[in-house]
């Protein structure tokens, strides 16, 4: 691609069942408008994300990465999203130390009635990734 | 001349075996360059052991492949010990299984020198022991930051970071002679699917390293033995200092203290900092 043209990322979703892929489907029947940037996996619980899913999105051609579940306190399973906290915060903070750049990796909580919110979700992270660019550190090619 | 505690480790061990209070004691013997484990199943064969600055390895790695013989006497020095406290928290070992010979540690020579994990070791006596065998140590530990080598560039930490992997040629010594790692099936070594790339490459290195370590958090003794087994000389100890201080900031847990305690990734606090989180 050439620099001139505008980057456009590859950012893959992982959105759990009962929040946040729910608050994907009201965005879409609400017609908000967001960035056509992400590819989404539905997964059953934000605790279902091992740290490897989102290093193999990377490896395999991903420019960014969004992890999205129930609010605290409101998971299906009762306690998966508080867990899933806890991997996610170690992940977070060694990529940092490894220098992958800070804001590869997103996570977010958005509940099945947040559909304005999750379109904010998405500008931003689409945002974030644009400005630093095509992910060149992790991927394999 | 055997020292004191090399005496004592001998005639403990003589003594264990013979009144068969344990089926095998799991020690030291002396090797090339460095001391290697020893597995003593006839008192005959106690004399073998020794015990100095050259018994590098985490004995508590055997500890999971040697415990359906019965109950097993282990030399333990404090990450050793704090390894076994690790298994005893994740269920992987139980306390009757093992009968542990805990000695203070003066730190593990590595060239001659004093390896570097335990320059930083906060807990050269054993935490957990049936006996404890000559003087405790005393800690001479000083706290080093995670990798000296944080710098506050991403970039540099990125090429630093690169330029250790890079070197990988994935021989997994590192997993092999660690105590945390007793997965009967690793994730490197499943096919279907198959998580991570084969090759050298930069990116299955680094695949392979970022897990390596985040399976590391909160399980991670510090006892150097991946550092040491390593042959390219690869700063694996930045990487779990890295996690073992996320975690204890985070969740104000240290690895191998208490058996009582559950594993940190394990249990949350719904207070848990998500500073992180959009």
């Amino acid at each position: 691609m050439s620099e001139m043209q505008e980057f456009e990322p590859r950012i893959v979703a992982f959105l759990c069942n009962w929040c946040s892929y729910a608050g994907a489907d009201l965005a879409g029947i609400s017609r908000i408008q967001y960035p056509p940037s992400i590819r989404v996996i539905r997964v059953p619980c934000s605790g279902r994300v091992d740290p490897l899913f989102i290093l193999k999105a990377l490896q395999n051609g991903a420019d960014g990465v969004l992890v999205s579940g129930c609010h605290p306190g409101d998971c299906h399973y009762l306690t998966g999203n508080y867990v899933a906290r806890r991997r996610f915060a170690v992940l977070h903070d060694l990529l940092e130390f490894c220098g992958i750049e800070p804001g590869r990796v997103s996570f977010s909580w958005v509940s099945a009635a947040e559909g304005e919110r999750f379109a904010e979700v998405v500008r931003e992270v689409t945002e974030r990734i644009r400005k630093l660019g095509p992910n060149r550190r992790m991927n394999a090619e | 001349m055997p020292n004191d505690v090399t005496a004592v480790i001998q005639r403990r061990a003589r003594e264990l075996l013979s009144s068969g209070q344990v089926v095998m004691l799991l020690g030291y013997r002396p090797g090339r360059s460095s001391a290697q484990p020893a597995f003593i199943t006839r008192p005959e064969d106690a004399s073998l052991l020794v015990f100095d600055q050259s018994c590098g390895p985490n004995l508590a790695a055997f500890l999971p492949k040697v415990k359906h013989l019965g109950r097993i006497g282990v030399v333990a020095k404090g990450c050793d010990s704090r390894s076994i406290v690790l298994l005893l928290q994740e269920h992987q070992l139980r306390r009757e299984d093992v009968f542990i010979l805990g000695v203070g540690c003066n730190g593990v020579l590595q060239d001659s020198r004093l390896s570097d994990s335990c320059q930083t070791c906060q807990f050269p006596n054993p935490v957990i022991y049936d006996e404890l065998i000559g003087e405790p140590a005393a800690a001479s530990g000083q706290l080093k930051a995670a990798g000296g080598q944080q710098s506050a560039d991403s970039g540099q930490r990125w090429q630093w970071f690169k330029n250790e992997v890079s070197r990988c040629i994935r021989c997994y010594a590192c997993r092999q002679v660690c105590p945390s790692c007793y997965c009967p099936i690793c994730f490197v070594d499943t096919t279907m699917p198959s998580w991570v790339g084969r090759t050298t490459r930069l990116s299955d290195n680094m695949l392979f390293h970022i897990i390596r370590a985040l399976h590391m958090a909160g399980r991670c003794v510090e006892c150097g033995a991946c550092s040491r087994a390593c042959p390219m000389a690869i700063d694996l100890m930045s990487l779990n200092r890295k996690v073992s201080q996320i975690v204890k900031e985070r969740f104000g847990h240290i690895a191998g203290l208490r058996a009582e305690e559950k594993p940190p990734l394990t249990v949350f606090d719904p207070d848990d900092r998500q500073e992180f989180i959009i």
